[in-house]
């Protein structure tokens, strides 16, 4: 009686066990990709752990190759162009990049920009967040200003001090400049100058009531 | 009609020329649009009792990337019986946008209708060179109109230039339009135009003032006189949400044998308000100056009905060549701690979805708020995101008026930036 009731418990335990995998089986999006690929994604996700690089940018591509329906080795080919974007991004823009950052910089490699010129931002004034001159930069690029144009305006335009705002309204400038008809790299020179500096030159004594440093 | 005063002009191809402004922006889709309007409507001028009716006016437009052709009529019903109403067929092609310039040729044949002793026909032509940014423009054009069974004018030269710019939901046009008319008096309306004598001019200040007791001097033999009107009008186009506001008002300018003075300056407005996504109320009122050219003298109307639309596409017979030019906005704004607030005026379509990586990449429906206003409440954190937005159901594209980059799969994914809260 006593071995029919352990050999009962084990069974119950089994068939648990059984059922738990099947859910999760069932709620893991990644199931739906070819087994292969499934274990070349899981390798990477875990390599960009161990990296310290973040993984959501990563899974999210995975997910988006996914929902629209695309191939799974078009999605590896993705996920790996992400990944590897990801490491030379934090390369280029240091360890103390936020994630955002890294994201966005990842990006801007991925149309072109090369990693010298992801430095050289990075080189820049550090008081504000990288994330919008980089998105506005792998836009621009997309849209057909020339590369080097591109990240030579953006890194002028942050040098001196451009906040986020600047930074839309160029992107936003050039974009009806395109679509007007004007060459991309004229319309983004031509809008740059329209930004002013909002650095205040070296040598600037403080404005009253405020103490010097 | 000849006895009554006539101080108009052609009012109803100033209207064309003021509306048509809006046509001519970068329309590079195909769409098929049906309405049909029922309701009462007011009409009264000078010398004559209000006509109180009901109407009933469908339209059809179809308009695809370079021609636009539509028609819009109105049965009319007062006492017993129906009658045709104002009634209109327009035909307008345009050229490629290139560096903000564009042509337009435009063909219109009209009736307009006041009382059953008040009506006209004409058919008219003009030419048009658009100049134009993404938030205004301007134009100048050149036509001629020619009334239809109007003995006293034969043909008018129109000269027209305008500019219109949007301030957020409100577009503003201006317009100046010159009319140039030979008008003959006759007392025999058979006669041509051309072969009656030029009017005297008037020789006092009283003659001045009394033009057209200078012509009736002249009234058993004929004459002809060169008039010339210049029409500055203006308008103001609001729409938010379920609200389309439409008010315009105009300035006549020319000498007093011409234009009399219930005609130098007129007002009207319309408005309709989208009940749901096909059926609105509408409303409107306000005054008409006279219509020289067209035996049509000034008026007051007020209507007020319903108005059903539909804008199907039917994409076997129109092909929609790209959704994007569908959209006319989308935006994202706070609305609330980490709620982000999707908006979108899409027109003509059934369903507009967002996906992205905050929705885990699963589609997600925007829900339509008017008749081309679509929106959605959804928490998004704070950093850096990828969107893609889909219509009926097609192909997934980066959303207009966001940043863009490749996806990596043939397409392109909008990115953007949240702020922290």
């Amino acid at each position: 009686m006593r071995v029919l009731l352990v050999r009962a418990v084990w069974v119950l335990l089994i068939c648990a066990v059984q059922n738990s995998t099947a859910v999760a089986q069932d709620h893991d999006p990644l199931v739906r990709l070819d087994p292969t690929v499934r274990h070349a994604v899981a390798v990477m996700l875990d390599s960009a752990r161990q990296a310290g690089l973040p993984t959501a940018p990563i899974e999210s591509k995975v997910f988006e190759g996914l929902s629209k329906k695309v191939h799974s080795r078009r999605i590896l080919a993705a996920a790996r162009n992400v990944y590897e974007s990801l490491r030379l991004a934090r390369a280029a823009l240091g360890k103390d990049a936020s994630t955002d950052e890294l994201t966005a910089g990842a990006g801007a490699l991925r149309v072109g920009v090369t990693t010298a010129e992801l430095a050289n931002l990075a080189r820049g004034q550090r008081e504000k967040l990288l994330t919008v001159p980089l998105v506005v930069l792998a836009d621009l690029v997309t849209r057909g200003v020339p590369r080097d144009t591109a990240s030579q305006t953006i890194f002028q335009l942050w040098q001196r001090g451009a906040g986020d705002d600047d930074f839309y309204g160029l992107w936003r400038g050039v974009e009806r400049d395109i679509v007007s008809g004007t060459a991309p790299g004229v319309a983004l020179l031509a809008r740059a100058r329209e930004i002013p500096s909002r650095v205040p030159p070296q040598g600037t004594p403080p404005a009253s009531g405020t103490r010097p440093e | 009609m000849t006895d009554r005063k006539l101080q108009a002009t052609a009012f109803a191809v100033s209207l064309a020329m003021l509306t048509t402004g809006e046509h001519a922006v970068a329309q590079s889709t195909s769409e098929l649009e049906a309405r049909v309007e029922a309701g009462g409507v007011m009409s009264s001028h000078m010398g004559t009792l209000p006509l109180n009716a009901i109407a009933v006016t469908p339209g059809l437009r179809y308009a695809s990337k370079r021609l636009s052709i539509s028609g819009r009529g109105s049965a009319w019903q007062s006492g017993t019986h129906w009658q045709l109403g104002n009634a209109s067929a327009a035909l307008e092609a345009n050229t490629p946008l290139l560096y903000g310039v564009r042509a337009e040729v435009m063909a219109n044949a009209s009736r307009l209708f006041f009382d059953p002793t008040s009506q006209n026909h004409q058919v008219d032509a003009e030419g048009r060179l658009h100049f134009m940014r993404n938030r205004g423009g301007f134009w100048l054009g050149s036509g001629v109109a020619r009334p239809l069974r109007v003995a006293a004018v034969q043909s008018v030269n129109v000269s027209s230039g305008g500019m219109w710019t949007k301030f957020g939901p409100a577009t503003v046009r201006g317009s100046v339009t010159s009319f140039f008319f030979t008008k003959a008096t006759s007392p025999d309306s058979a006669q041509p135009v051309e072969n009656s004598a030029p009017c005297p001019a008037p020789a006092s200040v009283d003659a001045i003032s009394s033009g057209v007791r200078t012509l009736s001097s002249t009234a058993t033999t004929g004459c002809r006189h060169q008039s010339r009107l210049t029409d500055l009008e203006a308008s103001v186009r609001w729409e938010h949400r379920l609200v389309e506001l439409t008010v315009r008002g105009g300035q006549r300018f020319g000498d007093s044998f011409d234009v009399t003075p219930e005609s130098r300056q007129w007002a009207s407005g319309q408005a309709a308000i989208w009940l749901t996504n096909k059926l609105a109320a509408v409303a409107g009122g306000g005054r008409e100056p006279a219509q020289p050219t067209r035996g049509l003298p000034a008026r007051s109307f007020a209507s007020l009905g319903m108005m059903l639309a539909y804008w199907p596409i039917p994409r076997g017979v129109v092909p929609v060549e790209t959704p994007l030019s569908l959209i006319r906005a989308f935006e994202v704004r706070p609305a609330g701690t980490s709620l982000q607030r999707f908006t979108a005026r899409i027109g003509g379509v059934e369903t507009v979805e967002i996906m992205g990586d905050f929705t885990g990449w699963d589609p997600v429906q925007l829900i339509r708020r008017g008749r081309d206003h679509w929106e959605l409440l959804f928490p998004v954190a704070s950093g850096i995101h990828q969107i893609n937005l889909r219509i009926d159901g097609g192909q997934w594209i980066a959303p207009p008026g966001v940043p863009s980059v490749k996806d990596g799969f043939n397409g392109e994914v909008g990115v953007l930036v949240i702020e922290k809260q």
